[in-house]
């Protein structure tokens, strides 16, 4: 499972990816494809690089350097062709020699301004001797031509077409043009031959360029959004997704946009289900998108919009919200959403470890057997010892199961209609262990907030036993 | 030549005809080697498919251009490896065209060879902005064009200089008319800086100006029928912007409207029109202003007589009557040849 994937399921993935200044698709395209670590070593690794990153992108006196070597990954140009012609040993044209030239140059530059900047992780190969290859009068210049040093015979051809006037007797013009022709091809053949040594180590620093932008461009996501190094649980601890002080950067970035601020929240799981009420737009379903946000961005080598968080490490994320349908394949939200808990039925029984969040499962049907459904969930989350958290509305199911909720609605007193974009003035988004069994009853009261027809919510009250 | 100084004070120039084998190669060719003969570094390339060069139906290939050594070149790679001259390669452009990518050489020795260099007007910008940068390049050369193919704008150097022959008429009234009216649209009147500023980021639909200088956007892509200008005028009052073609149909309903002396159009620049003479005199005639973001200076015009079925106009009365329509030099291109 690579980036790509991961940032279908989990939309906050998509909206840093986006908000990473990379320099093209050449390298967006190596971020896609990272993969999702499970191996805490190297995540751990990958965070003393992020680290290093983040300290020299904060240090003023390397800024210039930084420049520089940020202005050198949009000179980079996307060689992959080239570099497969010589894998395969073909015969490169005078264009695609100059780009090897070119780039082995920027490779020699990139270098010197990591050890300038003092990062030293994704080292370039030296490729000095494939550099001379391609500069054989030692001028030291990143132009190319088929030079004459290259073959005398090349080099006797050339002078004698320039004292042969092709007007005059242009059989032999002609003729000395086909030896220059097969000269040259001999030339490149000889060089691309060459070269094809080189591949493995021009490959190598192609893909560490690109992974070395990587790195620079999530240490800015981290400085940017506030980002820590979050701490991964050794496999043999017990499981746990502890964070504190989480924030969404998307809703932060838009709630910002409004004049509001986010409100950090903390949260801790183990592994067993634990249920999570509260009133409407109480922001349930940020805090489950936030946290498989998190737990992706850890096991992608990130660092987490949180002040503290401690990870264990999972084998997938699956994040339920039950607003996917697909009409094309015949397929009802409850229908997909049936499908999904199927899936990770599946996984549980295989023992896959993983982080279960689901937005208010079997919502879309009638409550008694919506709330069977919820109940039969837990069992199985329970049984299996999932890390979970499941938001529900349904109340008093008489679950033994942990439970946690939002403490919700802090603005009884307001008058008046209210903009949806400023309910979080009054709400209190902090998560509380709740023992109780019962589900705050606010609906009516946020729908009279949103300015809702008063004598239809009064109409709905009567029903209210 | 007089026009020699002024190029090489203002660092670029293209050179554009008013159709097809206009003399445009050979004006281009005398101007590098006059500035050769002055040791000035020239970059040279000339905009991609312009109707006028690799022809998509025809295919037919476009003149070949003379280099002499040391000058910079940019064109495709495949024309670039078909040379039959020794150059280096400096640079490869980062963006690949529909003809492929594109090389910036050096020449060697001297050569032909032919361009085909940026296709739209900010790449050729880019590109006369880079050259001298990257390269210590003294002047930017374009072959150019203005044909209503092209998608690249000659506006873009800061001179100018207009190809007219015998091939595009046999008749003299028809070549002087034709050249009055390029150099009328070269010289229409610049808009202001500050109004320059804001609407040079705007390149696609049509915008109004009101009275304070705001821009306001009528939510009409194009002014390309009748209906859609009322439309315009009727939501933006009398002052639009146009950044793309200025058509016959345009200008028309503009000059129909109650208060034409009252309209000012802003466009681009002047090879965004595509309206018949008469069309446009008669709309600045009823009173009715146009304004360009850009201009460049237009420095001479360059008369070819001989067409190229072998007809031959009289190169003196040629001169001489373009010279009454416009106030910069008419050469004969030959004349300066020889």
């Amino acid at each position: 499972m690579n980036f790509a994937r991961f940032s279908e399921r989990i939309d906050g993935l998509k909206y840093l990816a986006d908000k990473m200044e990379l320099t093209g698709s050449r390298v967006r395209r190596y971020l896609m494809q990272m993969p999702f670590s499970t191996d805490r070593d190297e995540l751990e690794q990958n965070f003393d690089i992020l680290q290093k990153a983040c300290e020299i992108l904060s240090d003023q006196k390397a800024k210039p350097v930084m420049m520089q070597l940020q202005h050198l990954f949009s000179r980079v140009h996307d060689i992959r062709g080239s570099l497969a012609e010589l894998k395969e040993k073909r015969t490169l044209d005078e264009v695609e020699l100059f780009e090897i030239k070119y780039f082995v140059v920027l490779c020699s530059d990139a270098g010197k301004l990591c050890d300038q900047a003092g990062f030293s992780y994704e080292r370039l190969f030296p490729l000095q001797e494939a550099f001379h290859i391609l500069d054989p009068d030692t001028t030291g210049t990143v132009s190319f031509s088929i030079y004459d040093s290259y073959s005398k015979s090349l080099a006797a051809a050339r002078q004698q077409v320039t004292e042969t006037d092709p007007g005059r007797d242009p059989g032999k013009w002609d003729q000395l043009q086909d030896i220059i022709q097969k000269e040259e091809l001999a030339v490149r053949e000889k060089l691309s031959l060459q070269l094809s040594e080189f591949y493995p180590d021009l490959q190598e620093n192609f893909d560490r360029l690109a992974r070395m932008e990587i790195w620079f461009a999530k240490a800015k996501l981290a400085l940017l959004y506030n980002m820590s190094r979050p701490v991964t649980v050794p496999g043999d601890q017990p499981g746990v997704l502890s964070v504190e002080g989480m924030v969404n950067p998307a809703i932060a970035d838009n709630l910002e946009n409004a004049g509001g601020s986010f409100q950090p929240v903390s949260v801790t799981l183990y592994r067993k289900p634990c249920l999570l009420t509260g009133a409407n737009m109480s922001g349930k379903t940020v805090v489950l998108k936030t946290l498989a946000m998190i737990q992706a961005l850890t096991q992608f080598s990130f660092f987490v919009p949180a002040q503290k968080a401690s990870i264990s490490l999972v084998k997938d994320v699956f994040l339920v919200i039950g607003d996917k349908q697909d009409q094309y394949r015949g397929l009802s939200s409850f229908a997909a959403e049936m499908l999904d808990l199927d899936r990770i039925m599946a996984n549980m029984a295989a023992g896959t470890e993983m982080l279960v969040l689901a937005d208010e499962p079997a919502r879309t049907t009638n409550p008694a057997e919506g709330a069977a459904i919820l109940c039969a969930l837990v069992e199985y989350l329970e049984k299996h010892h999932v890390m979970s958290l499941i938001s529900t509305h349904y109340g008093d199911l008489g679950l033994s199961c942990r439970k946690l909720r939002v403490a919700g609605f802090e603005g009884t007193n307001v008058k008046g209609r209210l903009d949806p974009l400023q309910m979080y003035r009054y709400m209190n988004y902090s998560l509380i262990e709740d023992k109780g069994g019962s589900v705050p009853l606010e609906a009516l009261n946020i729908a009279r907030l949103l300015g809702v027809n008063g004598s239809f919510i009064d109409t709905a009250k009567k029903y209210l036993k | 030549m007089p026009f020699i100084d002024q190029i090489i004070r203002y660092g670029s120039l293209s050179v554009v005809g008013l159709g097809k084998n206009t003399g445009k190669t050979e004006c281009l060719r005398y101007v590098m080697e006059k500035l050769d003969q002055r040791q000035k570094l020239i970059a040279v390339t000339s905009v991609g498919i312009d109707g006028e060069g690799v022809d998509r139906v025809t295919a037919t290939p476009k003149p070949e251009i003379f280099l002499e050594k040391g000058m910079y070149f940019t064109t495709v790679a495949s024309y670039y490896k078909a040379k039959r001259f020794r150059a280096e390669i400096c640079e490869v452009l980062p963006y690949t065209t529909v003809l492929g990518k594109m090389v910036t050489a050096r020449a060697l020795e001297k050569g032909k060879m032919i361009l085909a260099g940026p296709s739209d007007t900010i790449l050729l910008q880019n590109w006369v902005r880079e050259m001298p940068r990257n390269f210590s390049v003294d002047i930017c050369l374009v072959d150019g064009a203005i044909s209503r193919l092209s998608p690249a704008s000659p506006a873009v150097t800061e001179s100018m200089i207009l190809a007219v022959g015998a091939a595009y008429s046999l008749n003299m009234s028809t070549l002087a008319e034709r050249t009055r009216f390029v150099y009328d649209t070269v010289h229409l009147p610049l808009a202001g800086e500050s109004l320059k500023k804001k609407l040079e980021h705007i390149t696609r639909g049509i915008r109004g100006i009101t009275a304070d200088g705001e821009i306001t956007d009528p939510g009409v892509e194009s002014a390309l029928i009748p209906e859609q200008v009322r439309e315009v005028l009727g939501k933006c009052q009398n002052r639009i912007y146009v950044p793309g073609a200025v058509s016959n149909a345009l200008l028309k309903t503009l000059g129909e409207g109650k208060e034409v002396g009252k309209t000012e159009l802003y466009i681009r620049d002047f090879s965004r029109i595509f309206a018949d003479p008469r069309v446009l005199y008669s709309f600045l005639r009823k009173g009715g202003r146009i304004f360009q973001l850009f201009s460049t200076r237009l420095l001479a015009v360059c008369v070819n007589p001989v067409s190229p079925q072998g007809y031959r106009l009289n190169s003196e009365e040629l001169t001489a009557r373009i010279q009454k329509e416009v106030n910069i030099p008419v050469y004969d291109i030959k004349k300066l040849e020889g």
